[in-house]
């Protein structure tokens, strides 16, 4: 098997990825380790710049550090990792130190300075055919993509399927979704408890405004959003044997609002509750301006191409799930000569942790394995 | 990283790899059996408490683990006993140790892309390796087996002097007139030997082994090793024929393989324990009643006496001498006498460094020694 850069020895377009997000750019990153040939790959999406959507929802809530930590990257193979870049970078051991103890997380600066990197090195660009697709059709010996194709191999990397907004605020003019670009009046209720909730809390604060926390429930406080065993075999494996309602309920279980422990942001929160300037109601009051940190739509049904592709081909889902292999593929759909496979978010039934970069990498990897075994 | 049990091991015995191959590469059966022990201890911890504890395993987590691994199989080689040099065995564990380390971080990683995801099981590879290593292990104990010195018991009392000049292992016995080692890998176990101009005379040899030897009525010393590296454990050195009689001599065998002498008793000689142009680990023993000097560093070596008990020397207790540079630490030096030659040198000295000497003298207790801790002749201590 050549490897990326070597010359390609068939030009067929064999997989296509539909997407043009993070989770494709590691798809496609992890294709081309594989030693797929730029020409033997598309990519559809309708963002000419990966990052361009993760970036601007990072910058709404003026996201400075990742949650993820040294492997959180969109390179294929997990080292070398952020961390040593970052000490190799700045000849410096800490945030070799950081990583050994589970402290470094890396600056949004650098994910995207390396996902530039990425991106220049896979030859993604030449591989990306700006259009949206709109429906998969399976097909003979592979899937049709809007008329495209056919290509044998094809993952869906979509995406979240848009923002929440709670119906009871959609009609309110105060309200402004925490992804969205936006600054802070003097008085403001921030709706969540999760990761975008507590930087919005930490924003306001220090943009000088009283804040309100509006939350039903006590937030998590886990280092990653979902607990560390379900990144690997340990935990999914366990997961993968349960019957489908126990699944379901460990979904919605993992799904509750998290952010990570950390005590200088509690000692801001502290402060600031002291001054009287942050407290938590369940209810909103009439604060000046309302930010939803409420994240995304959650299930297939709110993405228009997967929840056709269920309707088309009368897809196995659970609830709000998409029924998936353990290796993220459309079992139905997916044999010896063809693959279907989901990346993201709408893959959460093969890997808890779908939403994030390692779950983007968990779907890629063994979408490579399918397009490899049938070279 | 979250480790499944399979992951563990399978990790574990690709990343022994590289000691497997340095042990068989410095052609020593001590390493391949370290190799075994690192292996088994390893396997059992996976097995009983690492993956029953830890679900997710941090990086720094590897240094308190491979510390306590180090603990366990430094207990397991005394046990068994695997008569390893320390130095080398531990640097073969720190071997393994780094190996461990840049595999699981980086090596695997690297080539397996899913090594993470799967909890450090490698498939086809680790499944492989689970054959291999401990295959190559099996192989290498067996020709280390196959290979062995011979074992030779001796009864009784027995008409020397005994010369060995091969390989082998004697066990037991009396031997009179003393015992002469001219090769390397020789044993004496539980052997006692009367009389003799040395108890016990080691030349040239390396990967000598003297447990438990008792050495009565030797002429010059009790145990005297020239140009060779031994380890000596457990002897005993007394009733000397002469008021000139050494204890234990160790000499000239710099660049051989570091000796030790440790838990030894050795009373009534000139000198206790004595050495010169060597690398020596002092270490544990009790040395009493000595004419001349209880512990002798001498002449340019690079040693270490610790845990030592040195009893009622006359003139001096422990000595480092002529430009050698020595650790003292945690020796207890009691009732050394002032010896009635008036020289200052010899006035009850607990602990002296003499002539350019450079000691490192750290928690001993010094106890009726009038002397105290003193340098002479250009030397330094440091504290």
């Amino acid at each position: 098997m050549s490897r990326a850069g070597a010359a390609p020895s068939a030009t067929a377009e064999r997989a296509a990825i539909i997407g043009s997000g993070l989770a494709a750019l590691a798809a496609f990153a992890t294709l081309r380790h594989g030693g797929l040939a730029r020409e033997e790959i598309v990519v559809f999406g309708t963002h000419a710049d990966p990052t361009e959507q993760w970036s601007r929802k990072a910058a709404s809530i003026r996201q400075r550090q990742m949650r993820s930590e040294s492997d959180g990257h969109l390179a294929p193979a997990d080292f070398p990792g952020l961390a040593l870049r970052a000490a190799w970078r700045r000849r410096s051991l800490r945030p070799l130190l950081q990583t050994a103890s589970r402290g470094y997380h890396p600056r949004v600066d650098d994910f995207l300075a390396h996902a530039a990197e990425v991106r220049e090195w896979s030859g993604f660009d030449a591989s990306l055919r700006l259009r949206r697709i709109a429906r998969v059709e399976a097909v003979d010996g592979g899937f049709e993509l809007d008329g495209e194709g056919p290509f044998a191999h094809v993952l869906l990397a979509t995406g979240h399927p848009g923002l929440e907004l709670p119906e009871a605020l959609a009609a309110d003019p105060r309200v402004v979704h925490a992804y969205e670009p936006h600054d802070y009046a003097r008085h403001v209720a921030i709706v969540g408890a999760g990761m975008a909730a507590a930087t919005e809390w930490q924003n306001a604060l220090a943009a000088g405004s009283e804040v309100v926390s509006v939350r039903r429930r006590e937030p998590v406080r886990q280092p990653l959003n979902v607990p560390r065993p379900f990144f690997s075999r340990r935990g999914l494996a366990a997961f993968h044997r349960s019957p489908p309602e126990q699944r379901a309920a460990t979904l919605r279980r993992l799904s509750a609002p998290s952010f990570p422990p950390d005590a200088s942001f509690d000692a801001v929160l502290a402060a600031a509750a002291a001054d009287g300037r942050f407290r938590v109601a369940a209810e909103l009051n009439g604060a000046d301006q309302v930010i939803a940190a409420t994240g995304f739509r959650r299930g297939y049904r709110h993405d228009g191409l997967l929840a056709r592709l269920v309707e088309d081909h009368d897809l196995d889902v659970h609830d709000r799930w998409l029924v998936l292999a353990c290796d993220s593929t459309v079992p139905s759909l997916t044999d010896q000569r063809r693959t279907l496979s989901v990346s993201g978010v709408a893959g959460q039934w093969a890997f808890p942790a779908a939403d994030t970069i390692a779950g983007a990498k968990y779907a890629a990897r063994r979408f490579l394995e399918r397009v490899c075994r049938t070279r | 990283m979250s480790y499944t049990l399979t992951g563990r091991v399978e990790s574990r015995l690709v990343a022994a790899l590289p000691a497997l191959i340095a042990a068989f590469a410095i052609h020593r059966w001590w390493a391949v059996y370290l190799v075994a022990i690192m292996l088994v201890v390893g396997i059992a911890l996976d097995a009983t408490v690492y993956d029953r504890l830890i679900s997710y395993q941090p990086a720094w987590l590897a240094v308190p683990l491979g510390a306590l691994e180090l603990v366990l199989v430094y207990a397991l080689m005394r046990t068994i006993p695997v008569h390893a040099p320390l130095d080398a065995a531990v640097a073969l564990f720190a071997l393994a140790w780094l190996s461990a380390q840049l595999f699981a971080l980086a090596a695997l990683p690297r080539l397996q892309l899913t090594y993470a995801e799967a909890g450090g099981e490698l498939g086809r590879s680790g499944r492989l390796a689970a054959v291999i290593v401990p295959l190559l292990v099996f192989i290498g104990i067996g020709a280390a087996y196959a290979t062995r010195a011979p074992t030779i018991h001796l009864h009784g009392v027995v008409r020397g002097p005994i010369v060995v000049d091969r390989a082998e292992t004697l066990v037991g016995g009396t031997v009179r007139g003393g015992v002469i080692i001219r090769s390397s890998h020789v044993t004496l176990k539980h052997l006692t030997t009367i009389g003799g101009e040395n108890g016990i005379d080691v030349e040239n040899a390396t990967h000598v082994m003297l447990d438990h030897v008792r050495v009565l009525r030797a002429e010059t010393d009790g145990i005297h090793v020239r140009g060779s590296g031994v380890m000596i454990e457990h002897c005993t050195v007394a009733d000397p024929a002469g008021p000139w009689v050494q204890g234990i001599d160790i000499s000239y065998s710099v660049g051989r393989p570091m000796s030790m002498v440790s838990g030894c008793t050795i009373a009534g000689v000139r000198e206790g324990i004595v050495t010169h142009s060597a690398e020596v680990n002092v270490m544990d023993n009790r040395v009493l009643d000595t004419t001349l000097r209880g512990i002798v560093l001498g002449e340019m070596s690079m040693d270490m006496a610790s845990g030592n008990d040195v009893e009622s020397a006359q003139g001096v207790g422990i000595l480092c001498l002529d430009h050698s540079m020595c650790e003292i630490e945690h020796n207890v030096v009691a009732g050394t006498g002032v010896d009635p030659s008036g020289d200052p040198a010899r006035a009850g000295v607990a602990i002296e460094a003499q002539y350019y000497a450079q000691a490192t003298v750290r928690h001993n207790s010094v106890i009726a020694s009038p002397g105290g801790t003193r340098q002479f002749g250009n030397s330094a201590i440091s504290r």
